[in-house]
């Protein structure tokens, strides 16, 4: 269905990422719509996420490349960057999309914020405050969190 | 003191300035039908007064552009840009639109670091990469191996193909003015993509609305020019600043106030016609849910709700001002110092001081009390709706009555102005009658001296204008039927008419200072408030 004049570009996105996937980071085409991926990305280590497998999904709306895709988190995740629904406050998935971006830039990207937090630009108030005023605790609830949510079981 | 007179008195002799012309409205104390003969004992006088406030008039401090002028300036700015730092029309014009189309700010920028501003703006004067010689490269966007002539690149060099600049310059262009920045594809690269890329790619429809938004830019962005706000009208107003009042007339007749932007509405001041336009919307849960919901931006003021993100706030295209939610500072002056960025210091500080708690309990205050609300609301729309009729009538009386007149008292048109001017002078005191609604809707409660003064004069002025305008459309109207030798009664009637329109005038304009100076000179009488009436 979806998948008719489906553009060289995701064919040729899809291909790479099935045939040469970064390092923690796993990216599948769903099979009735090419352009929805179900994604994996392990907690990078010595990250309060390490050990833990998040499933995100991902898709490339009708405009792209010329906009950039929709990303979410699936799994819970205590984040300063990402708030209850998934959502990630991310530049380049809003005004500094570049359509010479990929799915392959963006999901390592997302990986680079499990490794650094960044609660100065923070989407989810209070884990930010959190964040700032007690890192240690913070961390800790997040590591809590990779393991009740996280953790594959 | 005992008396209100000897207060208003009292109050005469220590400012010249705000003489008000108390002997006149005094004799007419028994009505605004009556005109008894000594009436006019005062207009040969205030023939004098009228002359020293023609005097006092400031010059006009700004310009109403129309298109085909600031076309001009536009291309004039470009070529002063293009000729002086030796660089392409093109590029002057990305130059301009960067620095706020400030040619001065363009050459103090350029000249004291030229490779500093090539980079920020993104005019690069050599390539970043050299293409390979190869038959077919692939275009960084589809991926494809595309044939070397159809490949193209901005002045940086990085390679995509013909029809992917094609999506990527359309997708631009439609998604707002931002285009008129656009840069590389590469997110690493800075380069700009220039108007002759855009010439090359889009379509004649896009181009169009490529060349609005940079003719926009011209007036949107630079900080002296703002478009008239009058629905359809076409001209800017370039305004310079001094001169202490913000009211503009555009050629199209709309007056509006160049700082806020509202209908113009001297004597009041922005932040009361704000409050006052955002109590009338008639949509008032409307109005709830944008006082609970929003925060206007604290350089363009409109309205912003914050449904998700961080607390670094970019204003939407012209504005794009960067300010803290949590306290409205500007981004620039936030960092760690300040508290870091999610809680913000200055925020925290001004609300223990109560800054902000105060203000929302006097937002409070003034959403109670309807009925005082409405007696505010109702005068200051009928005098609204006065104000309307009257600009008809004077449509009316330029395009029909007039030239009947004219035959009838045999006397040429140009002798006839000073009806219209009276028109004139009646439809500009309903406006500044209509907005000394708000101004007393706001003036608070406890400060009684002041109220019964600014009472006393608002009363004076309405029954004053009353007269002004009971004589320019009832007694007009017998000269406009056909009789005979009426031209002694005629010539009495411009001698009252034009008295009045000149009394009136100097009595409104007396009081749009006295308001303006938000009736400074109450507070100079001290407390003798308590004692009157």
């Amino acid at each position: 269905m979806a998948n008719s004049n489906l553009p060289r570009r995701i064919i040729k996105e899809t291909q790479r990422l099935l045939s040469e996937p970064a390092p923690g980071i796993s990216a599948s085409p769903s099979e009735d719509n090419m352009r929805y991926f179900n994604v994996m990305i392990l907690g990078p280590t010595q990250s309060p996420y390490e050990g833990g497998v998040f499933k995100l999904e991902l898709f490339l709306p009708e405009e792209y490349p010329m906009a950039a895709p929709k990303v979410r988190f699936l799994t819970k995740i205590y984040h300063p960057n990402i708030d209850k629904l998934g959502r990630i406050c991310l530049d380049i998935l809003k005004d500094k999309w570049s359509p010479a971006l990929q799915i392959r830039t963006v999901l390592l990207s997302i990986q680079a914020l499990l490794s650094a937090p960044n609660p100065d630009d923070p989407l989810s108030e209070n884990i930010a405050k959190h964040w700032k005023t007690n890192e240690a605790e913070a961390v800790e609830t997040a590591k809590e969190w990779t393991r009740l949510y996280a953790s594959g079981a | 003191m005992d008396s209100e007179e000897d207060m208003l008195d009292a109050n005469d002799a220590e400012s010249i300035d705000d003489d008000f012309d108390h002997s006149y409205y005094r004799n007419n104390d028994d009505g605004a039908d009556a005109y008894p003969d000594d009436d006019y004992t005062f207009l040969e006088e205030d023939a004098d007064a009228s002359d020293i406030v023609a005097l006092r008039r400031p010059q006009l401090n700004y310009a109403v552009l129309a298109e085909t002028d600031i076309r001009q300036r536009q291309e004039d700015d470009i070529t002063k840009v293009s000729t002086v730092l030796y660089i392409s029309r093109a590029e002057a014009a990305h130059l301009l639109c960067h620095y706020s189309w400030s040619v001065s700010k363009v050459h103090d920028e350029w000249f004291a670091d030229e490779d500093r501003v090539r980079n920020s703006v993104g005019l690069l004067d050599k390539p970043m990469i050299q293409l390979s010689n190869c038959k077919e490269l692939t275009c960084g966007i589809c991926f494809e191996f595309i044939p070397r002539n159809k490949i193209t690149s901005a002045a940086c060099g990085h390679p995509f193909c013909c029809t992917c600049w094609e999506g990527y310059i359309s997708t631009s262009i439609n998604g707002g003015p931002g285009c008129l920045t656009l840069r590389c594809p590469d997110p690493t690269c800075s380069a700009i993509v220039g108007q002759d890329m855009i010439n090359k790619f889009a379509s004649d429809e896009d181009k169009e609305k490529y060349s609005r938004y940079l003719f926009r830019s011209y007036i949107e962005d630079n900080r002296k020019t703002k478009w008239c706000p009058a629905p359809g009208c076409e001209h800017a107003v370039d305004f310079a600043a001094g001169g202490g009042n913000f009211d503009v007339t555009c050629l199209c007749s709309y007056g509006f106030c160049w700082n806020c932007a509202e209908e113009a509405h001297r004597p009041v001041d922005c932040g009361t016609v704000a409050k006052w336009i955002l109590k009338n919307s008639a949509e008032s849960e409307n109005m709830n849910w944008i006082l609970a919901n929003s925060k206007p931006c604290p350089k363009c003021k409109r309205p912003i709700e914050k449904n998700q993100g961080c607390m670094h706030m970019t204003c939407t295209q012209p504005c794009k001002f960067e300010f803290c939610w949590l306290c409205l500072g500007a981004w620039s002056d936030h960092g760690e110092r300040t508290g870091g960025f999610y809680a913000c210091n200055r925020y925290e500080a001004a609300k223990q001081e109560g800054v902000y708690d105060e203000a929302e309990r006097r937002r409070e205050l003034a959403k109670n009390s309807l009925e005082r609300y409405t007696h505010y609301y109702e005068r200051w729309a009928s005098n609204q709706s006065s104000r309307q009729k009257a600009l008809g009538d004077l449509q009316q009386m330029e395009t029909m009555s007039l030239d009947k007149l004219s035959d009838l008292q045999c006397t040429p048109t140009s002798q006839l102005k000073f009806i219209t001017e009276a028109w004139l002078q009646i439809v500009e005191c309903r406006r500044v009658l209509k907005w000394t609604y708000a101004y007393g809707y706001y003036l608070p409660e406890h400060e009684h001296a002041k109220r019964q003064f600014f009472e006393y004069l608002q009363g004076e002025a309405e029954s004053g204008l009353e007269r002004l305008h009971q004589c320019a459309e009832k007694e007009l109207q017998q000269f406009l039927i056909p009789d005979d030798s009426q031209s002694k009664e005629f010539n009495e009637f411009r001698t009252k008419l034009t008295g009045l329109t000149s009394v009136t005038k100097t009595y409104f304009e007396n009081l749009v200072r006295a308001l303006e100076n938000n009736l400074s000179d109450v507070d100079s009488l001290g407390g003798c408030s308590e004692t009157n009436k």
